[in-house]
């Protein structure tokens, strides 16, 4: 027994000294860092952001499908839930994961840093002001003060829709204030939107706050006070946007590094057209009214085939009958060049047009002073820039049509149906959800076709279902979901 | 290969000595009925290492060296029987029968030897024969069905299956569930278990569950495989053998599809279609595929318009497999050696697909004094060529573009796809949407090597005859690398306007895995006040693994056919990932016996991981239990004739599942789209990290009997045990908009309960007739108690294309199938939306089924004549769902048998009902809108229910007939052994009727998510084949 235990005691002993402290030191992750810097991670951020907007079947493919701008072609059966209306718990629920999960909870990392990084703040700020909007204006109630805290509070609560908008509207002037009053702040760098100029973001803050107004500006009771918002952006002077609003991170014709569009609907790196993007294509309405209307945008919007325009009805099942292929990709107006233009396009997160539309709204309704026409007719000239065409080109086609209703403004009967119906025009393709959110809010542009496959009794929808997920992880605070065509946003009602 | 030139230079140190010998031979015969009793272990006494066994007619004959004076016979259930020599060269004897469990020896934890009734809890042992009868190319297939409480699942049947092997069902939510693998006293893993040529394996011991593997710290709570290579028997003489065998593997049966309609769209002929929406067939001959131009050197292919019988399962070709192992066994009283080379060459059902792999093993030992050194090594290395299985521009599998080819399509008349001028080249095929399966063979390749060196070194050391002391070091490294290509596909435009280009790509991998372990351990056996004995175990343990890969990626290659990554355009993708992982732990077990009927077992552990975070990284593993031997306890169950053996067990322990390597911090990775230029981009992980993360708890009771009948002729193994499972580590869902898509932390509780029954015995011994059967059953129930307050669900694998998953749900037995359902009445009749005639459909998933089985039954069984021998192994597997994948995918392309159940056209759903308010109406009028197509294609298949079905399988897992040729014709030709076969797995499967679509054990991935599965395995094979045993 003696020798049993001296044998134990030296086995122990040597053991041990393996086993010093350095032997398990071995759990830092050598593949992933725990910390980066920010201006690591504003430019993934702002590449989300563009991801949530164009990538195929999010925000702007679903404005452009309710918004019956797009259709499909033969051979392809891609959009039947789109042409059913099917809003379900599924349907685009995408959108409301990818906000999150990506978008918000990226931008949300620099809203928590240090004071030297105000600026990256400020930015934070306003992108999730941006995406916050989009996503209220698409489900109405959503998790926001209790959102984005990850482990720490994994059942965020949902708050009301109006309070989220009055809220976003007071970040807004945060942020301008962060850039306004930074101490010695650090520069930001890899900012692939604004390139670190920070009046351009106090701008692009102005124009979202704008953006807010106008949807809530038929309310009589608005989230908050619209005179003394406008009084602030005023008192603030920095004014809107001049441009269009891209993310450009300088994109590559390579695997992965395309245009987001551009990937989806466009081209593949090889140089082929990709399968949605030969299977999109224009409706029939679309180009007849743009046809009508002699409008030149309609060769940049959409594609003309050698045998001239051709859009298809959305929701036809029979596309053999009666002319056998008539409606396959090549024969059909798929997505123009003034919307795909390359690989390395801008992915335009908000057009210099809507701004402007925006602004003859406000104007029109008498919330600012400028002159309602020449900043109509400043918004359709931008769409025309912004497709490709000239100054020139809209100030003739802005002459041709000057006792046309909806397009001369002085000739429209509903000087608010033209500025609405003129940005389905220049939104059409690119933020094509604005002018759903238009349609809900207005009712225009009137006449709008419905899909063949379409529901009877109803126009279409009017906001989305919450995810799924939602219902398993979140079931106590997740509102029931309401009806889909008659529930409208709260700025609509 | 220095590693293996160290292990040769061992080797050679490996003497061997010769001395004066002397011939003995004879006949064993038994006591009661005088019949020749083969197998009996004949070995001289005082020198075990010096012995043969009787052959089938109890005959032996034996060279032993002069000084030798007595010989020893046994044999299991019979008593062993001690003669002395006294000169003669005949010895003729007769042994009597004997209760057979008495000194049965088990092998615990560790790979220590103690008697069945010492041991507290339950083990099982599976012989080199069982596992060899069939000649399989894995040992882990081949335990199917065989051993109670364990599940085998073969995930896929390409040229390389991997196995899953799972005891007692699932324990944890997020992690491994398999069972531990040590590999001659060293800890391995699953793969290499599947590396191991089996062959080479003596036998293997199934500790079933944490208790009696708790000795092995965090790796213990799955159970653990214990498995023993060849060593070279004691008493052998220089063996050389060969065993080889060839089997022939063919697709056992082909998913059932409609075959009344073919391509087409909305009840329209289309002949470039691969969904099959056409007209009835009605054999008028009609185009297929492009038109082709008026100068185009290829007519337009006409072909008839009707079903063309096994156009699919003709595409499979018969796969072949050829196994060869060379081994040499020999041993003497201080020496043991055995080696083998083993040859593996397998072409696949798949054409083109290729497997080879080469084993070789050097197994020796040597006893000096009281020391004994041994050595185990092998090499293992193999060569695969199969398809790829990121085929055309959708990256699908091989299989689905089979799928894909209607009924109507001649598909072999595509075979020549390289061939400009034939219709399978891709511009000239039919199909617009999809390619020619035979072009994806030609056009994609998945190429791997890997290699494994094991080598393990142990020492043991008597010191005292009651004091042993061993060490053991072991080295398991795995090595490989694999490329994988796709060739550039462009398209006429004219010919094929719809087909999307196919870009090119080249992936190389490479990656290696050093695994070092080390034990040291004494054993001392004590006796004292007359009737206890004391067996202690003190020792430590020592674990370290290091893994390193790297991959790197070129896309749209600029030479075609040079599958190289510097022929990318643009950046390539490279990935470079490192894990190390190390633990270390101290252990003590002491089993106190009173007068060899009452045995009281103590265990301890404690483990430090580095895996947590110091200070919260050391766990103590306690176990205690009891054995209780009746049969020698009380007086009057004593020398009973009928009940022979009774073993009572009762056992608690308490283990700790650890948490693999990095995961206690939130952490950043490169977003693979950046760098942009100078701009580069990180972003945070979806998954968030609780900083406190502790490992998982699981506390097993179990209760076992062990009965043995009429002379343990017949034995009965019967076990229950509990499980608590606590502070799971699970990935929990949170809500999205928490910013997160995972919250790892330890919550809930799992309660985990199960039998095991296993009844084996010899039904009928008399003259040369022997019958063998082996029945077993197993049941386990894993019920989630608890996850926390507000969440009453995890999902484990969810599917993209419906809403359907398996999770794990709180009162629920998990893992868990839910997927939306149909609304229905209180009387279970669906409710229909009278505006369109289709059903509605609930927007919360409902319950649907465990998909593991709650009941698994084997029963193996073999019949012996002569040298004759007929065994066979049946395993019977229900309870349980699995989701039908490839029938929900086949619902859009209307080849699914249910597209054609209402003859393609609007219809009212039988039993349905229509909801006015008020009360539910019986629909008898409303029929669906667009029965024709579109109500299968985008309202049926969206409904998870239609594919959620019964998994139970009744499979015929093997069968072979063997004969021993009679020694009086082979010695002739100077031949020891000649034993001939035939061999069959799986050549039957018995599936209900409503699972139409492939084997529910297949399974998309390796994790917990098991149930569902279907298109991306190709479909099930059975194979037969012949094997023969030489030796020399």
């Amino acid at each position: 027994m003696k020798n049993f235990l001296k044998y134990t005691t030296l086995l122990l002993v040597v053991l041990l000294m393996a086993s010093c402290e350095d032997f398990l030191d071995v759990n830092e992750d050598p593949n992933n860092p725990v910390s980066v810097t920010p201006e690591l991670v504003l430019p993934v951020a702002q590449s989300y952001t563009a991801n949530v907007m164009y990538t195929d079947r999010y925000i702007n493919c679903l404005g452009n499908m309710m918004m019956y701008n797009w259709s499909q072609s033969d051979g392809y059966s891609w959009y039947y839930d789109e042409f059913n209306y099917a809003v379900n718990a599924s349907f685009y629920s995408r959108i409301f994961t990818y906000s999150y999960q990506n978008t918000l909870k990226q931008y949300n990392i620099l809203d928590n840093l240090d004071p030297k990084y105000d600026y990256y703040k400020a930015i934070s700020k306003i992108m999730k002001a941006y995406h916050f909007q989009l996503l209220v204006d698409l489900y109405g109630d959503i998790p926001y003060s209790e959102a984005l805290k990850r482990g720490e509070l994994a059942t965020p609560k949902y708050d009301d829709a109006n309070m989220i908008y009055a809220n976003l509207m007071t970040e807004l002037t945060t942020a301008i204030e962060l850039i306004k009053d930074a101490e010695n702040p650090e520069a930001v760098k890899n900012d692939i939107m604004f390139a670190g100029v920070m009046t351009d973001w106090i701008k692009f803050a102005n124009t979202v706050k704008m953006r807010m107004i106008v949807r809530v500006s038929d309310m009589s009771t608005p989230p908050f006070t619209i005179a003394t918002e406008i009084a602030t952006i005023n008192a603030e002077g920095s004014g809107f946007i001049t441009a269009d609003v891209a993310v450009n991170p300088g994109y590559l014709q390579e695997e992965g590094k395309q245009n987001p569009m551009w990937q989806s609907f466009g081209e593949e790196v090889s140089g082929t057209q990709t399968m949605s993007g030969k299977a999109t294509c224009a409706t029939d309405y679309v180009l007849d009214y743009l046809a009508g209307t002699n409008d030149p945008r309609i060769d940049k919007i959409y594609e003309e085939p050698k045998d001239g325009h051709l859009g298809v009805p959305q929701g036809l099942l029979d596309y053999d009958t009666p002319i056998y292929d008539a409606f396959i990709p090549d024969k059909v107006s798929n997505i123009g060049p003034g919307i795909l233009k390359g690989f390395d396009m801008d992915a335009i997160i908000f057009t210099l047009a809507e701004s402007k539309f925006n602004l003859a709204e406000a104007a029109e309704k008498s919330l600012i002073s400028d002159d309602p026409k020449t900043l109509y007719e400043q918004g359709v000239t931008a769409s025309f820039e912004t497709l490709g065409l000239t100054s020139a080109n809209a100030a003739a086609y802005l002459t041709a049509g000057l006792t046309t209703n909806l397009i001369g403004y002085d000739a429209s009967s509903n000087p608010i149906e033209a500025i609405i119906t003129q940005k389905w025009i220049a939104v059409n393709g690119l933020t094509a959800e604005q002018s759903w959110f238009d349609y809900s809010r207005t009712g225009f542009p009137a006449g709008l076709d419905n899909s063949l496959l379409a529901p009877a009794g109803v126009d279409r929808p009017v906001r989305l279902f919450y995810p799924t997920s939602e219902y398993s992880a979140n079931g106590a605070n997740v509102p029931t979901q309401p009806d889909a065509f008659t529930a409208k946003i709260f700025w609509a009602n | 290969m220095k590693k293996l030139t160290i292990f040769l230079a061992f080797l050679l140190f490996v003497g061997f000595t010769v001395q004066a010998q002397m011939q003995i031979s004879g006949t064993v015969s038994g006591a009661e009925d005088g019949q020749p009793i083969p197998g009996v272990s004949v070995v001289v006494k005082d020198n075990t290492t010096i012995g043969t066994t009787t052959d089938i007619d109890g005959k032996y004959s034996l060279t032993v060296p002069s000084s030798a004076q007595a010989l020893i016979f046994s044999f299991v259930g019979m008593k062993s029987q001690e003669v002395l020599i006294n000169g003669r060269s005949v010895i003729d004897i007769k042994i009597e029968a004997e209760f057979l469990e008495m000194d049965e020896v088990v092998v615990t934890a560790l790979g220590i030897k103690r008697e069945k009734r010492e041991v507290t809890y339950q083990t099982q042992k599976v012989t080199d024969t069982e596992l060899n009868r069939m000649a399989p190319t894995k040992a882990g297939a081949a335990m199917a069905g065989k051993v109670a409480g364990l599940q085998i699942n073969v995930q896929d049947n390409g040229v390389n299956p991997s196995t899953q092997i799972i005891l007692r069902g699932l324990r944890s939510i997020s992690f491994d569930n398999q069972a531990l693998i040590v590999i001659d006293g060293s800890v391995a893993t699953t793969s290499a278990f599947d590396n191991l040529n089996p062959n080479d394996i003596a036998n293997i011991s199934v500790l079933k569950g944490a208790t009696a593997a708790a000795l092995y710290g965090s790796r213990a709570g799955n159970g653990v495989l214990i498995v023993n290579t060849k060593t070279g028997e004691a008493g052998q003489k220089f063996i050389v053998g060969i065993n080889s065998a060839y089997t022939m593997e063919q697709v056992a049966y082909m998913p059932k599809m409609q075959t009344e309609y073919g391509t087409g769209w909305e009840g329209a002929y289309d002949n470039v279609e691969n969904t099959n929406w056409g007209p009835r067939f009605d054999g008028t001959l009609r185009q297929i595929g492009p038109t082709m131009p008026d100068d185009y050197p290829l007519e337009t292919q006409m072909v008839p318009y009707a079903p063309v019988k096994d156009n699919l399962l003709n595409f499979f070709e018969t796969g072949d497999t050829w196994n060869n192992t060379i081994y040499l066994s020999s041993s003497n009283e201080t020496s043991k050696f055995y080696a083998s080379f083993g040859d593996q060459r397998a072409d696949g059902i798949v054409p083109d697909d290729e497997y080879r792999r080469n084993t070789v093993r050097i197994n020796a030992s040597k006893k000096v004094g009281k020391v004994e050194i041994g050595v185990t090594s092998s090499y293992f290395n193999d060569y695969q060529n199969v398809v790829g299985n990121s085929i055309g521009d959708q990256d699908r599998p091989l299989y689905w573009f089979l799928l894909n080819t209607s009924a109507n399509i001649p598909l072999s008349t595509y075979k020549d796809w390289s061939n400009p001028l034939s219709y399978g080249y891709a511009d000239n095929y039919y199909n617009a949407y999809y390619q020619n399966p035979y072009w994806a063979i030609g056009t994609n390749r998945n190429i791997d090597n890997s290699n494994r060196l094991i080598g393990n070194l142990n020492l043991s050391w008597d010191i005292y005859e009651w004091l042993n002391f061993t060490g053991r070091m072991g080295l398991n490294n795995i090595w490989g690398d694999g490329r994988n290509w796709r060739a550039e596909q462009n398209y006429n435009a004219d010919l094929q306007p719809s087909h999307s280009h196919v870009s090119s790509f080249v992936e190389e991998t490479e990656y290696s895995r050093g695994t070092y372990t080390g034990d040291a351990y004494l054993t001392g056996n004590f006796s004292f006040l007359d009737n206890f004995t004391l067996k202690a175990i003190l020792g430590g343990t020592i674990y370290s693994t290091d893994f390193r890969s790297s991959f790197m990626r070129a896309d749209n290659l600029s030479i075609p056919g040079f599958y190289d990554v510097s022929n990318g355009t643009g950046t390539p993708t490279i990935q470079v990932d490192e894990e190390k992982n190390r633990n270390f732990g101290f252990f003590g077990d002491f089993t106190l016996g009173f007068k060899n009927f009452v045995f009281l077992n103590f265990s301890g552990r404690n483990d430090w991981t580095s895996t947590l975070s110091e200070g919260n990284n050391s766990y103590f593993y306690p176990a205690v239990g009891l054995s209780f031997v009746a049969t020698d306890a009380i007086e009057m169950l004593k020398n009973n004739d009928i009940l022979s053996f009774a073993k009572i067990t009762l056992s608690n322990s308490t283990v700790y599942n650890d948490l693999p390597a990095y995961r206690t911090n939130e952490v950043y990775s490169k977003h693979g789209s950046f760098p942009y230029g100078t701009i580069n981009g990180f972003f945070l992980q979806t998954g968030a990290v609780d900083p406190d993360i502790t490992k998982e708890r699981l506390n097993t009771t179990e209760v076992g009997l062990n009965l043995g009948f009429l002379q343990s002729r017949l034995s009965l193994d019967f076990s229950y045990f509990k499980t608590m499972i606590n502070d799971l580590i699970v990935a929990t869902t949170p809500s999205i908009a928490s910013g997160a898509t995972s919250y790892l932390t330890n919550i809930g509780e799992l309660e985990s309960n199960g039998i095991e029954v296993s009844l084996s015995g010899n039904v009928i011994n008399y003259r040369d007739f022997k019958w063998d059967l082996n029945f077993n059953y197993t049941h386990n129930s894993t019920i989630v108690n608890e996850i926390y307050e507000g969440l009453d669900e995890i999902a484990v694998g969810t599917q993209g294309e419906i809403p359907i998953g398996v999770y794990a749900v709180v009162g629920e037995e998990y893992p868990q199938m839910k997927s939306n359902i149909y609304e229905r009445d209180p009387q279970g009749r669906i409710v229909i939306d009278p505006a369109t005639g289709w059903p509605k459909e609930l927007e919360a998933q409902a319950l649907m089924g465990r998909t593991t089985p709650p009941h698994i039954y084997g029963l193996s069984t073999t019949l012996s004549y002569k040298g004759f021998s007929v065994s066979t192994t049946f395993d019977y597997r229900t309870g349980h769902v699995y989701y039908e994948q490839g029938s929900q995918q086949m619902e859009f392309t209307g080849r699914s048998l249910a597209s054609v159940s209402a003859n393609r056209q609007d219809f009212v759903i039988p039993n349905s009902v229509i909801d006015n308010g008020t009360e539910y109406v019986e629909n008898t009028n409303i029929q669906v809108q667009n029965g024709r197509q579109s109500y299968w294609t985008n309202v049926y298949n969206n409904v998870g229910e239609n594919y959620v079905k019964d998994a139970t399988a009744l499979k015929w897992r093997e069968l072979s007939v063997s004969y021993d040729i009679p020694k009086k014709y082979i010695q002739k030709v100077s031949l020891n052994k000649v034993t001939i076969g035939f061999i069959g797995r799986n050549l039957m499967t018995w599936l209900p009727e409503e699972n139409c679509f492939a084997d529910p054990e297949f399974n998309n991935t390796n994790s917990n998510a098991i149930g569902v599965g279907g298109y991306f395995q190709s479909p099930p094979t059975k194979s037969y084949g012949f094997n023969i045993n030489i030796e020399f």
